[in-house]
């Protein structure tokens, strides 16, 4: 619907030579491609200066041997990316990477929309929860995470709890599968009040009549959020899914804090690994070389899920 | 989805709601109590749910140890101006992206969502190289510049250009008819429609910009140009050990007014959405 | 669609603005000559230690006007030595820096520091000689000093002698008057301790099953090492590592005498009888809490012995006042300003390692402590293991120790599997 009108432009009328069946250069639609141009300037300028030119240099050094303790700064062509089919730890910490994101995607988004659903019911009080839901969003990262890190003991209030209930809870962060599904846990309570919030805004602009046109035909309340509900809010889903599946790999502090990494290298994911080769082990090229892997990656799967959004984003089909 | 609901479910709701508030809670809770502790007290076992002996000393503390008044300004300033600079480059540049067709626009979009892409432990470097050299090191300006422009206001674009996307055809259309030239339908029509949008943004990228922590560790030396979470680390023992009560009532001071202006905040912003002429 | 155009766009925006970066090149701000303004890189944001600092700085100031300014950047103790490496990198690398004991073969083999001998030694009312050899042993490098070993702080047990008696345990001290302070009587007495009191008994602090390199303060009583001497070859699958580590399974998992894996208890808030750590936490104990005693680590099979945490200042050869940093250090260690630094870090000097200077500046220690615990663990003591590219082999260790931290842990395998990983690192 965006397209812009010719006749109706203003400036077409003035433009014309005479006698001339043409069509005038300077038509409102060119005139609007320039405002389109000059409305994406500032954030295209600034992408190009704060984010392509990094990423660029980024791949300079990752053609480089760097040692930053030595100063010394030696080009080695493609050693750094030869190193990486060498790397026996690559296999566990992709794997990792990819339990990680597919585990905090799902539980984000599912109890996201759950939460939003929820709230959006006429209910009194329903502020006080939202308000509750979000705020470890505004809490800070390194308490949030030590709080979290106390309740994980093996001798900790989330143990205490189930043995209350009976149940002899496991050592959590010290166990492969339990450690991964913990720092997934904590990273989703930390926040999900974001997503949750964006969901109810979109929630709330699904007009109620659908609702009612459903009631009449006999649609069950399941059958309504599938059918109306999502399509919906689609654009949105798209939208938290993305900005979730990136964040997934760029989690960081929660992981150095809980695990470092551990038990073995089961919770070492790849954002983890590239700081440690990078700050901690003094490697600079090869992590910058991991960089750009991780940029790829998330590369891949953001154009992925641009591609299908023509698929199942209602607004965009 | 506003329906009436019977007793039955609300009180079934509730219950829900409650339980699965608890995770939500208790962190934050621990901290606030925990900040009126004297320290031996804070990782006793089982954890004391209310300080037996409370104490303000830690918050007294805070203020003799650094300058926090003035890093508290420090943070507040850098999130507002971030958040109104964001606000400016991400509501246009989503609004031409959303609603404007010309040439190259895909790839230009895609060009702009690299920054999505991209952590911030991966372009510290020479993101630092490049400040060095423009003599910024120790200001402000990287702070601020690099989220109005660089990957943090991306992701307020990507928002702003979903929610345009949704908006209506037939508004634009009339304001066209009116006469209204781009700009004004962008301004007088496409903007105010868009107020809960601009919220969600609002409210990302200054708890974004007030939570930062790797760049202001980096960028910045001096501890009157500190900001507020990277002044949480500086509130250690003479061995390097953390003084945690002082941290966490530092942390609590953090925290709490961001929330309360969220509480404030959220109505407008989230029910916005139902007074925008969306409906329909 | 029609991209061409666009990308090329994008394409020559993003040479031009590499182009400008590229240019210019690195070196430090300032140029030689002027009056020299010194920045060094510390871990503690204490206000105390601070204001001792710029104190001492303020004095040499006056009379020494080349220097304009002197400055103690805090960075965060967690984060400490990356984000030096990222000024380091950038550009904007410190004067003078501390340095951590697990750093110190990295950056002193690296060329990044500049020698000090020289200059210390030349400083008039310097005693160089003063310096105890074993301090400064790890922060040498070809016969050259690289950086001063400011702090060292010896590790000993602190115990709550309450809990103890509670448990109608034998104390340390009473194990020591006959002689049979060692492993094995500590660990039957934390065990017995935790048993009847439901606390946790010995903690070996800050290791939590992930900081192993605390480990030394175990396994160097049977005479095991990391890695040997050179550094060329693994240690842990040493017969000697392999009895101090079977020891230690068992004390875990077998006598429960240390809190298990994911289970931590804190000694200074009274949840544990005993607590291997630095003596500078003794700042933790309060005036109104049990009762404690400080004793030297028990002997282990090879004997009696002690463990050191050290820390160093190094000065930065990039830096373009490296000359006038190094003078400033002469003049920050001196004898006079030592004395003052003690209270807070135990230096390296002997003059100033007595149980009666040392008991002025940390009054919760008796005399007797000191000298056994402070005095003689400095002379004596083995530095906590480090080695070049210690990160690296620091996070192998851990990765590979990870399945010792299993009740049915099979000890010898485990350790030959942590040489298997690191033995490549270490041949490099």
């Amino acid at each position: 619907m965006s397209a812009t009108d010719t006749r109706t432009g203003p400036v077409a009328t003035t433009g014309p030579a005479p006698g001339r069946p043409r069509r005038p250069w300077w038509t409102g639609r060119r005139r609007d491609q320039l405002v389109g141009y000059l409305f994406v300037t500032p954030q295209l300028l600034g992408s190009v200066v704060f984010v392509i030119l990094p990423l660029v240099l980024v791949v300079w050094y990752s053609l480089h041997e760097w040692n930053v303790l030595a100063g010394t700064f030696d080009y080695v062509g493609g050693d750094n990316y030869a190193q990486l089919a060498e790397d026996t730890n690559l296999g566990g910490v992709l794997k990792a990477t990819g339990l990680f994101s597919v585990g905090l995607v799902v539980f984000n988004l599912a109890l996201a929309l759950l939460l939003a659903v929820l709230l959006n019911q006429k209910l009194r009080g329903s502020i006080v929860f939202r308000t509750l839901f979000f705020s470890p969003v505004v809490v800070s990262l390194v308490a949030w995470t030590i709080v979290w890190g106390f309740l994980l003991q093996d001798n900790g209030g989330i143990n205490g709890l189930l043995d209350t209930i009976g149940v002899d809870g496991p050592n959590w962060l010290r166990g492969e599968n339990t450690a991964m599904l913990s720092v997934v846990v904590v990273q989703v309570f930390k926040n999900v009040g974001l997503n949750m919030v964006l969901f109810l805004a979109a929630l709330q602009g699904v007009p109620g009549e659908l609702y009612e046109a459903a009631e009449v035909d006999g649609a069950s309340r399941m059958r309504q959020f599938w059918r109306i509900t999502v399509p919906l809010i689609s654009p949105t889903i798209m939208l938290t899914s993305i900005i979730t599946v990136v964040g997934s790999l760029q989690v960081f502090a929660q992981i150095a804090v809980l695990t470092q990494g551990g038990p073995g290298t089961s919770t070492t994911v790849l954002v983890y690994y590239l700081y440690q080769q990078a700050f901690q082990f003094h490697h600079f090229g090869y992590g910058a070389t991991l960089s750009i892997v991780l940029f790829a990656i998330v590369l891949a799967l953001t154009v992925l899920q641009w591609q299908m959004r023509k698929r199942w984003v209602f607004h965009e089909s | 989805m506003s329906r009436d609901l019977s007793p039955r479910t609300k009180l079934v709701l509730y219950g829900v709601l409650m339980v699965l508030a608890i995770p939500f809670v208790f962190p934050t809770w621990w901290m606030v109590t925990s900040s009126l502790k004297p320290v031996a007290d804070i990782f006793s076992f089982p954890p004391q749910l209310w300080p037996t002996d409370p104490r303000l000393e830690a918050y007294q503390r805070v203020f003799e140890l650094q300058p926090f008044g003035r890093q508290y300004l420090n943070s507040v300033y850098i999130a507002l101006v971030v958040t109104v600079g964001t606000l400016a480059v991400a509501a246009l540049a989503g609004y031409a992206f959303a609603r404007i067709r010309f040439r190259g626009q895909n790839v230009l979009f895609l060009v702009v969502l690299a920054g999505l892409l991209i952590p911030s432990e991966v372009t510290i470097v020479p993101l630092f190289q490049m400040f060095f050299k423009l003599g910024l090191i120790d200001t402000h300006w990287p702070l601020v510049l690099v989220p109005i422009f660089g990957a943090p206001s991306v992701l307020a674009t990507f928002i702003m250009r979903q929610f345009f996307i949704a908006l209506p055809g037939e508004l634009e259309e009339a304001a066209r008819v009116d006469g209204l030239g781009r700009f004004a339908t962008f301004w007088k029509i496409a903007l105010p429609l868009s107020r809960p949008a601009l919220g969600a943004v609002a409210i990302f990228t200054f708890l974004h910009s007030w939570n930062l922590y790797l760049e202001p560790i980096v960028f910045l030396s001096s501890p009157e140009k500190f900001t507020l979470p990277q002044a949480l680390t500086q509130f250690v023992d003479a061995y390097g050990g953390p003084m945690w009560n002082v941290q966490l009532a530092a942390a609590s001071m953090t925290a709490l007014p961001v929330l309360a202006v969220f509480v404030i905040a959220q109505k407008q912003f989230v029910e916005g959405l139902a007074h925008t002429g969306l409906k329909g | 669609m029609k991209t061409g155009k666009g990308l090329r766009g994008v394409a020559v925006a993003l040479v031009g603005a590499l182009a400008l970066t590229a240019c210019g090149g690195g070196g430090n701000d300032a140029g030689d000559g002027g009056p020299a303004k010194l920045r060094m890189s510390v871990w503690s944001a204490n206000e105390a230690h601070l204001k001792l600092f710029n104190e001492i700085a303020d004095e040499y100031r006056k009379s020494h006007p080349n220097v304009e300014s002197i400055t103690f950047d805090p960075l965060p103790f967690e984060n400490y030595t990356t984000t030096l490496t990222t000024q380091i990198a950038g550009g904007n690398a410190p004067d003078l820096a501390w340095v951590f004991e697990n750093s110190a073969p990295d950056f002193v083999s690296s060329g990044a520091l500049a020698p000090l001998d020289e200059t210390l030694k030349k400083t008039e009312g310097y005693a160089y000689d003063d310096l105890s050899p074993a301090t400064t042993k790890l922060w040498q490098d070809g016969g050259k000093l690289y950086a001063y070993p400011f702090s060292n702080s010896p590790f000993g047990v602190f115990v709550n002698t309450d809990m103890l008696r509670k448990a109608g345990q034998r104390t340390p001290a009473e194990l020591i008057a006959s002689g049979q302070w060692n492993w094995e009587n500590a660990l039957a007495v934390a065990g017995a301790t935790a048993a009847k009191s439901g606390k946790a008994g010995l903690v070996i602090r800050d290791f939590d099953y992930k900081g192993w390199d605390n480990l030394s303060t175990f396994f160097t009583g049977w005479g095991a090492q990391a890695w040997s001497e050179d550094g060329k070859s693994c240690g842990f699958g040493s017969p000697e590592m392999v009895a101090a580590m079977t020891a230690l399974h068992k004390g875990i998992f077998t006598d429960k005498a240390l809190p298990g894996p994911g289970t931590t208890a804190d000694f200074f808030a009274g949840d544990a009888a005993m607590t291997v750590t630095q003596i500078s936490r003794a700042s933790l104990l309060k005036e109104d809490g049990f009762g404690w005693d400080l004793v030297p680590l028990p002997a282990g099979p090879k004997g009696n012995y002690a463990v050191l945490g050290q820390a160093g200042i190094g000065v930065m050869k990039k830096s373009p006042y490296a000359d006038e940093a190094a003078d400033f250090l002469a003049f920050f260690t001196n004898p006079t300003n030592s004395a003052k630094l003690a209270q807070f870090f135990p230096p390296p000097r002997q003059s100033l390692l007595t149980a009666e200077t040392l008991g002025k500046t940390n009054p919760k220690l008796k005399p007797e402590q000191l000298q056994k615990v402070v005095v003689d663990g400095i002379t004596n003591g083995v530095v906590k293991p480090s080695h070049s590219g210690q990160a690296e082999l620091s996070q192998q260790v851990r990765a590979g120790l990870d399945p010792l931290w299993q009740p049915n842990a099979d000890v010898k395998a485990v350790l030959d599997g942590v040489c298997a990983k690191i033995q490549p690192l270490l041949a490099k």
